[in-house]
């Protein structure tokens, strides 16, 4: 703040509580001419109320009093007074920092259990798992779901049970937690007629055993094979170092429908989880993979409230 | 004493002069409070690096502003433990450079937007703008869905940078003539969320990131 606005300030600040603490001084000892009656000649209702004079009441005077001398002593700790800085030099800046040293001395023994702990061991800390979990709605349930069950209209998977796109160890749940995924299936509208993507769909809905068309799996498969083995595997289940889901199971990323699975065929997929390396850090990340472990291993001891 | 009375006197039977002295009384606090900050407004530079808002994402927050998004969504986080726990480091007002207007809100029914871009994937945006439900069960929030049918107008987009340009925001002529190839093809729903990608990503003054 510049010397001006300084003194610009201090100057209303002085001229403001001037006028008013001088009225509040001088206003009461006016004295105020009367009547013989004692009242003011003030009238009203054609003189039926006529104005009387009185000291002010003492509690009034009391609380106007208490309330200068809390904003004399308010400008004088507080910055407000111009630049000063006050005599307590509070800053909203130093407050917190202050505030989250505080936090994180209390937190710093659980970070210190986190801190390079393998997921797998966390998992069956329940401190560790509810700070998880409290990460988790706050940042995860958007897409995973409050209950980590995912979301298929975004492929987001679901967490609680033992199929894994990218593999279920506590390493590769946290690097999907620290540097996202980004799923990259490619559109096959340009490269194969509807008729194909009609069979390889029905060929594809064949391998989990779900209600297809024979015939036209069996034409699917050689088309399979071509194209889209080379990620989901000749057999179809898939290739957790691409992320390539496997298509045997029941489980469904979009949803497993001949129509869905049609789509998925037709415009391709990209569903992407962000990184949360730089909202969360390690250690936080660390947490929230414990918490998702724990999901899928019930057995392990922290599972939820 | 007697004489102080006339002073009262003047100012009750004086409907004029009352007018006068009460105005003076109460714009104390306004030229105190409000006149440096607004002189200092004009002071606040943009962070090295931050540029003013591309077409695309200038639609969208012309979209963000219309839709009046503002009065559940603040973008405004305090330097208050449980805010910077949640949602990043507060929010400083060289981020807020080339909002006119800003956009800081002033409560949440959602929550704080400021630092919301690259949180949730582009197909969490959309799905969720169209259908809160479908991502929330619990949200109160309402659809937008005309936003997916709504195109933008590139002409309109070029007045709305020549007049930000007149206010000072540094846009070239390349800029301005590029916006209607900027934004063709776009939907405001593409806009929307090309605008929300980049809250607190491409205006980032202080470093960000929570605890």
């Amino acid at each position: 703040m510049s010397a001006f606005w300084s003194a610009w300030i201090m100057g209303l600040v002085v001229l403001n509580l001037g006028i008013t603490f001088f009225l509040f001084l001088w206003g009461p000892r006016v004295e105020i001419p009367t009547l013989r009656d004692g009242t003011t000649g003030h009238v009203w209702a054609h003189g039926v109320l006529r104005e009387g004079v009185r000291r002010l009441p003492l509690w009034w005077v009391v609380v106007s009093l208490a309330m200068f001398v809390a904003g004399f002593a308010y400008l004088a700790l507080y910055p407000g007074f111009g630049a000063s800085r006050g005599i307590l030099g509070w800053t909203s800046t130093a407050e917190l920092t202050a505030d989250r040293d505080a936090n994180a001395a209390n937190l710093a023994p659980l970070m210190a259990r986190i801190h390079g702990t393998p997921v797998e061991k966390l998992a069956a800390d329940r401190e560790v798992t509810r700070l998880g979990e409290r990460l988790f709605i706050d940042n995860c349930a958007a897409c995973h779901g409050r209950d980590a069950h995912g979301n298929q209209a975004l492929g987001a998977p679901d967490l609680t049970d033992s199929d894994w796109l990218y593999g279920g160890s506590g390493d590769v749940i946290l690097a999907s937690i620290l540097d996202g995924r980004h799923g990259a299936m490619p559109a096959w509208g340009g490269t194969l007629s509807d008729s194909q993507i009609a069979d390889v769909a029905n060929y594809v809905k064949s391998l989990s055993g779900g209600p297809h068309d024979d015939v036209k799996a069996i034409a699917g498969k050689p088309v399979f094979a071509t194209n889209c083995a080379a990620c989901h595997g000749q057999d179809g289940k898939g290739n957790q170092a691409m992320g390539a889901p496997n298509l045997t199971d029941t489980v469904w990323l979009y949803g497993g429908s001949l129509d869905t699975i049609e789509t998925t065929i037709r415009n391709g997929r990209g569903g992407t989880m962000p990184s949360w390396r730089a909202r969360l850090g390690e250690d936080d990340a660390r947490a929230v993979a414990a918490f998702v472990y724990a999901q899928s291993h019930p057995t392990a001891a922290g599972t939820r409230d | 004493m007697a004489k102080g009375y006339r002073y009262f006197e003047a100012i009750e039977k004086n409907v004029g002069l009352l007018g006068f002295l009460t105005l003076v009384m109460v714009s104390l606090g306004g030229l105190a409070e409000i006149t440096p900050i607004f002189v200092q407004a004009h002071t606040v530079k943009p962070p090295a690096g931050v540029k003013p808002y591309d077409p695309l994402r200038l639609a969208g927050r012309d979209i963000y502003v219309r839709e009046g998004c503002y009065l559940c969504h603040s973008q405004m986080i305090r330097a208050l433990r449980a805010e910077v726990d949640r949602y990043g480091h507060f929010s400083v007002a060289s981020e807020s450079v080339y909002d006119r207007p800003f956009q800081w809100g002033s409560k949440r029914t959602g929550p704080d937007l400021a630092r919301v871009g690259g949180k949730y994937s582009d197909d969490w945006q959309r799905l969720h703008l169209m259908n809160p439900r479908a991502v929330e069960p619990q949200s109160n929030m309402p659809g937008y869905p005309w936003l997916a049918t709504a195109s933008i107008d590139g002409n309109d987009i070029m007045a709305r940078m020549r007049a930000l340009r007149t206010l000072g925001d540094p846009y070239t002529d390349a800029d301005i003539a590029g916006a209607p190839k900027a934004v063709a093809g776009k939907t405001e729903l593409d806009a929307l969320v090309a605008y929300l990608q980049g809250l607190g990503v491409l205006n980032d003054a202080p470093q960000a990131g929570a605890r």
